[in-house]
């Protein structure tokens, strides 16, 4: 693979969603300023915002990609718009009377993307040869697919020839981050094909969806990033940046209930995640005394082969900070105060998307310090804070779920026991723990999105999020009581979904690591989750309706664009389940990365 | 040389005595002048101690001996303590005997029977007075302790001449963070301490308000004059003792007459300009509300022991 | 520059940062309180220009008075904007006592809190032993300093019950951690400073949009409004 092309696929995840927050922005301007047309806005278009590794043809590229996200690549998109984009609103391909053929209305014009890059951008319906009105519905999923296609094509090279980097090891690409990649991918993929279906509903105007747009893939070009950062501080500016970019994708309802959980959310992970940089200076302080020179004091791969010289004290102290601060983010006790709000009151694909990859990015975030601090301390330190974060978690989620009457909430209970068994099987910290538990962060990615997505519909046909007045889904909605109550099961860890395979993993490995009280004790707490969870849900999909008059004209139908997200998360969740097939090695690859035999 | 010491004791006791009221008087004039009025001169307080001193001894009925020796205590306390602080030199007789936390337990007793006092009288305001004073005392004492340990590190000892040699010696000291602090500290509970505002107002007759004249309100005749004295001249020595904490240029620390002479001198216009100051300020303070003067008292609480964190670990060894 | 002379104006610097820090705990005005947090972003620039004149690295100077910039003049103007928003002039001068403005109820009380602060400060004096330990000069000696103050940002921050104050806390957090950046180890690199200085200000202007979204939907900006959700 040549340098060029390693540069391209670093760079994409990052910049082509950046790209397309910028379009949904110049969207706004251009509607501000309808007149701001000029003639020479074609010779720049040609130019154009795309982001290129280093080349003659486009030398000063990367400097773009750093920057905001309403910056240079704005001007450029704006002028495209008119000579590519059919305008005006369009409306969705949604089946004939139901739920999702609402009409749309989409920013105006797809930002200039898949014609000047091929290769970043597959998906069928970017193209000028797209019929206009489906091009505004599938522009979302090009950031997505971008995200999977960067991770597909490194998931060929880096399990066999090792990491690879890009703009002097600002970006750097191991097993661990193809992983990722994929995962933040996937979930993105199936969160942005129920975007525009949720909008839909939602009755948002041009502004206000186009807002949700751009914030939504500003979310993913900050989530590669973090995945993608070499540098620990611009991992922890690139995990921050979620915080900022989500935090109106909370509040995006405007009610109490969302400003109440938006401002919780803000202020308890900015702060949590400030104990995590003061942590991460501390690191830097260590490796500045251990003779590590300024400029790479902070790369993870140096840290990593140099932490043995680290002051033990000093790790330590830096090491429980960050697991403070990046617990936080990652939904773990005791700064967690803010998960069930935000997921509660954030839309449906937000929900999906944050507790199913947002939480398993910033976990990874502490991953790679973990492996700093073990090199330093050995495995017993970090291992002692991550069970005790993990178990407080996982009995405080689970004891929450047993009195939980909102079935958002219940979601949001149920990814905190999920990244508490995350947390466990890396306290455990064997390659087959951490393998396991990487398995398990795709499985619960897929299935909470599903889950999330299914929520999201369940909560506009009975206008509530209480699960005491949700009765008899199955009766009157079938295609969405099915979905749901598959993805619940999927989340119980019941087979043939991934999760049943990574928990078994997760156990086997606390066994065999002689770890027994510890996995007894987490397993009592899932036992009860698993209660909690089943009796829950089976209130709400089974029996009959409440209102029979309800289902006098039928079944409320699905329809197929909000289905297919729904049946594609399930689907892969189920395939993962029965064999990894070609991502087996990368998965290996990402365990050795972490784990310590 | 033993002379020239013990001169200076005498000199630093005579002048605290003949000068607190004067420095009362001054506080007075500043304030009156600054609030558009005459004034009564510079003398008043001294004219009204003479008053007071040729009335006929009056005591209520039922009080007892502590009522009687507190106004006593209160002036030989402070006079002890007016001995004792190195307010004009250094080498004097009792210097080593100058230690602060016996400067503090003097001043807590003076405290300690005037509380006694209002209590033995057995009226309502007696009692309120005591307990209000007793409240403030109780939040002042650690502060000044707390205060006093943080200067005491950075010379090793808390022998007050020690410390005010070490800071004529070494004037940088003063400017570290830790000496500004501590001094902070001192002046608030130097505030409290004497009843100034905004803890207590001097001038004040009003039920609700008066801590410090509530337990005197009995006294009459030359009682209440030797208490007037006794608070004059604590309130001249405290500022005297932060002029030689903060400032202490010009203090004496060789045995010879001219010395002290410029350091009486010196000390004079210092405390006079000091609490020049404290009057002006004090035209432009409101006094706090009695429950919000924890806060105050907790805040100098908080920068003496920041003061002692900081003597210990910012430049500490 | 002599290393007394350094020692000195570096230990000023560290206490008069601590003592912003302590005076915010101690007010309740919340003009006075931004005002205060204000001069602490001042004493933080002025220190990272003492570290960068003492080791003779001009680069440092420039990004002292980017921090000059933006935590004693943006940060500090954006949260006062925030509070005049919501407090309209007082229509009779005996009107300005209103709640808005004041931190009126703080969850622990001032004198409890001053009280707490001095714990906080001792705790971070003892949790600081081993960074000294490791590299002992005047800086790092100083460093408890730093945790001391992101240790009383974090107290301001549960125990206000007003949501810019909430967002001082905050501030004073952050303040504390990038004066233990400069006194660990003169900054962090400059690519990570200004992406960290430019999230917190991104997090600076979301809150305060949100205090306004707060205060459309609460009519005020108490946190003990809050009370939508709880389990």
């Amino acid at each position: 693979m040549t340098h060029a092309t390693t540069a391209l696929l670093l760079t994409a995840p990052v910049a082509v969603p950046l790209a397309a927050s910028a379009a949904h922005a110049a969207g706004g301007l251009r509607e501000l300023r309808p007149h701001r047309r000029a003639a020479h806005a074609l010779p720049r278009h040609s130019a154009g915002p795309v982001h290129r590794p280093p080349s003659p043809r486009a030398p000063a590229e990367p400097a773009q990609v750093t920057g905001p996200a309403t910056g240079g690549p704005a001007t450029g998109s704006a002028a495209a718009g008119p000579a590519t984009g059919s305008g005006g609103p369009g409306v969705g391909p949604g089946g004939p009377a139901t739920l999702t053929g609402g009409p749309r209305t989409e920013p105006p014009g797809p930002p200039p993307l898949g014609p000047d890059d091929p290769a970043a951008a597959p998906p069928p319906a970017t193209g000028p040869h797209a019929p206009a009105r489906t091009t505004g519905a599938w522009l979302g999923l090009v950031s997505p697919a971008t995200i999977l296609f960067c991770g597909a094509a490194l998931a060929t090279t880096v399990p066999q020839r090792g990491p690879v980097t890009a703009y002097g090891r600002l970006l750097r690409a191991d097993a661990l981050t193809v992983w990722l990649l994929l995962a933040v991918g996937a979930v993105a993929a199936l969160a942005c094909a129920a975007n525009p279906a949720h909008l839909a509903h939602e009755r948002a105007d041009a502004g206000t969806a186009r807002r949700y747009n751009l914030l939504i893939h500003a979310f993913l070009a900050a989530m590669s990033a973090a995945v993608l950062a070499a540098n620990l501080g611009v991992l922890w500016i690139a995990i921050e940046a979620t915080t900022i970019v989500t935090a109106f994708l909370v509040g995006h309802r405007r009610t109490r209930a969302s400003v109440e959980a938006a401002w919780k959310y803000v202020v308890i992970c900015s702060a949590g995640i400030g104990l995590a940089f003061l942590g991460t200076v501390l690191l830097y302080y260590a490796a500045r005394q251990a003779g590590i020179p300024e400029a790479s004091a902070l790369d993870w791969a140096t840290l990593a082969t140099h932490a043995d010289h680290f002051d033990p004290a000093v790790t330590r102290l830096a090491m429980s900070l960050i697991v403070l601060g990046f617990g936080t983010k990652a939904g773990l006790a005791p700064l967690h105060a803010w998960l069930p709000d935000a997921h509660s009151q954030a839309p449906a694909p937000v929900s999906a998307l944050m507790s199913g990859v947002l939480l398993s990015v910033a976990f990874a975030g502490l991953l790679r310090y973990k492996t700093v601090a073990d090199a330093a301390l050995g495995a017993g330190f970090t291992r002692t804070l991550l069970a005790g974060a993990a178990l407080l978690t996982l009995a405080l989620a689970a004891l929450l779920l047993l009195v939980q009457r909102d079935y958002k909430r219940m979601l949001a209970y149920s990814s905190m026991e999920h990244m508490s068994l995350i947390a466990l099987g890396t306290a455990i910290g064997t390659p087959l723990a951490v393998s396991a538990a990487l398995l398990h962060i795709a499985g619960h990615g897929l299935v909470k999105t599903v889950a999330f997505c299914a929520s999201g519909h369940i909560l506009r046909i009975r206008r509530t999020a209480r699960i005491g007045r949700v009765r008899g889904l199955l009766a009157e909605a079938p295609a969405l009581g099915v979905g749901f109550g598959l993805a619940v099961v999927a989340l119980l860890g019941l087979p043939p979904f991934s999760l049943f395979a990574s928990e078994l993993g997760l156990a086997r490995a606390g066994f065999a690591a002689h770890h027994s009280g510890v996995a007894a004790v987490a397993l009592l707490f899932v036992l009860v989750s698993f209660a909690a969870l089943v009796s829950r849900t089976a209130r709400m999909v089974l029996g009959p309706p409440p209102e029979p008059e309800a289902v006098a004209d039928g079944p409320v139908r699905l329809g197929v664009v909000a289905a297919a997200p729904l049946v594609t998360g399930l689907v892969a969740a189920a395939a993962l389940g029965v064999t990894t097939g070609p991502l087996t090695r990368l998965l290996s690859a990402a365990g050795e990365i972490v784990g310590r035999h | 040389m033993r002379a020239i010491g013990t001169a200076a004791v005498a000199a630093q006791v005579v002048l605290v005595t003949a000068g607190a009221p004067l420095l009362a008087g001054t506080m007075r004039q500043v304030r009156a002048r600054l609030e558009g009025r005459a004034g009564p001169g510079v003398g008043q307080p001294w004219r009204d101690l003479r008053k007071l001193l040729r009335k006929e001894a009056i005591t209520p009925v039922g009080t007892g001996p502590a009522f009687r020796l507190a106004p006593l205590l209160l002036v030989s306390t402070t006079a002890v303590v007016a001995a004792l602080v190195p307010l004009a030199s250094t080498t004097t007789p009792v210097s080593g005997k100058a230690d602060l936390i016996l400067v503090v337990a003097l001043l807590a007793l003076g405290t300690v029977a005037l509380a006694l006092a209002g209590l033995d009288t057995g009226t309502a305001f007696g009692g309120m007075g005591a307990s209000r004073g007793m409240t403030v005392a109780a939040l002042v004492e650690p502060t000044i302790l707390l205060a006093a340990v943080a200067l005491s590190i950075p010379a090793g000892s808390t022998n007050l001449a020690t410390i005010v040699g070490d800071g004529v010696r070494d004037p940088v000291r003063l400017a570290s963070p830790a000496g500004l602090l501590a001094t902070a500290a001192l002046a608030v509970a130097v505030l409290a301490e004497t009843g100034r505002l905004p803890v207590d107002n001097p001038s004040t007759h009003l039920e609700l308000t008066m801590v410090h004249e509530a337990m005197v309100l009995e006294y009459a005749g030359p009682d209440l004059a030797l208490v007037e004295l006794g608070a004059q001249m604590r309130l001249a020595v405290l500022l005297g003792l932060l002029t030689s904490l903060a400032a202490p240029w010009g203090i004496a620390t060789t045995a010879s007459p001219a010395a002290l002479a410029l350091a009486l001198v010196l000390l004079t216009a210092k405390v006079a300009l000091l609490g020049t100051a404290l009057a002006a300020a004090e035209v432009f303070w409101a006094k706090l509300r009695l429950f919000r003067v924890p806060e105050l008292l907790a805040g100098s609480f908080l920068l003496a022991l920041l003061a002692v964190t900081a003597s210990y670990f910012l430049t500490g060894e | 520059m002599n290393d007394s002379v350094y020692t000195q104006l570096l230990d000023l610097a560290c206490g008069a940062f601590l003592l912003a820090a302590v005076v915010v705990l101690w007010l309740r005005q919340l003009s006075s309180i931004i005002r205060v947090f204000a001069l602490q972003g001042a004493v933080l620039a002025a220190l990272a220009a003492l570290l960068g004149v003492r080791e003779g690295r001009w680069d440092l100077l420039a990004v002292a008075v980017g921090i000059g910039l933006l935590r004693a003049g943006a940060l500090p103007h954006i949260v006062r904007r925030a509070l005049a928003a919501g407090t309209p002039p007082p229509a009779r001068h005996y009107e300005e006592d209103n709640s808005e403005a004041r931190e009126a109820r703080p969850l622990v009380n001032v004198a409890a809190s001053l009280i707490g602060a001095a714990l906080l400060t001792l705790l971070a004096y003892a949790v600081a032993r081993p960074l000294v330990e490791l590299d002992p000069t005047p800086a790092t000696r100083a460093l408890p300093v730093g945790l001391a103050v992101v240790l009383i940002g974090f107290f301001t921050l549960v125990t206000r019950r007003r949501a810019l104050a909430q967002v001082v806390g905050f501030l004073l957090l952050d303040n504390g951690i990038t004066a233990t950046a400069f006194l660990a180890a003169s900054g962090v690199p400059l690519i990570v400073e200004l992406g960290v200085s430019f999230d917190v200000l991104l997090a600076v202007l979301v809150l305060q949009i949100l205090t306004t979204r707060m205060r459309a939907a609460f009519g005020g900006t108490g946190i003990d409004d809050l009370r939508e959700l709880r389990d």
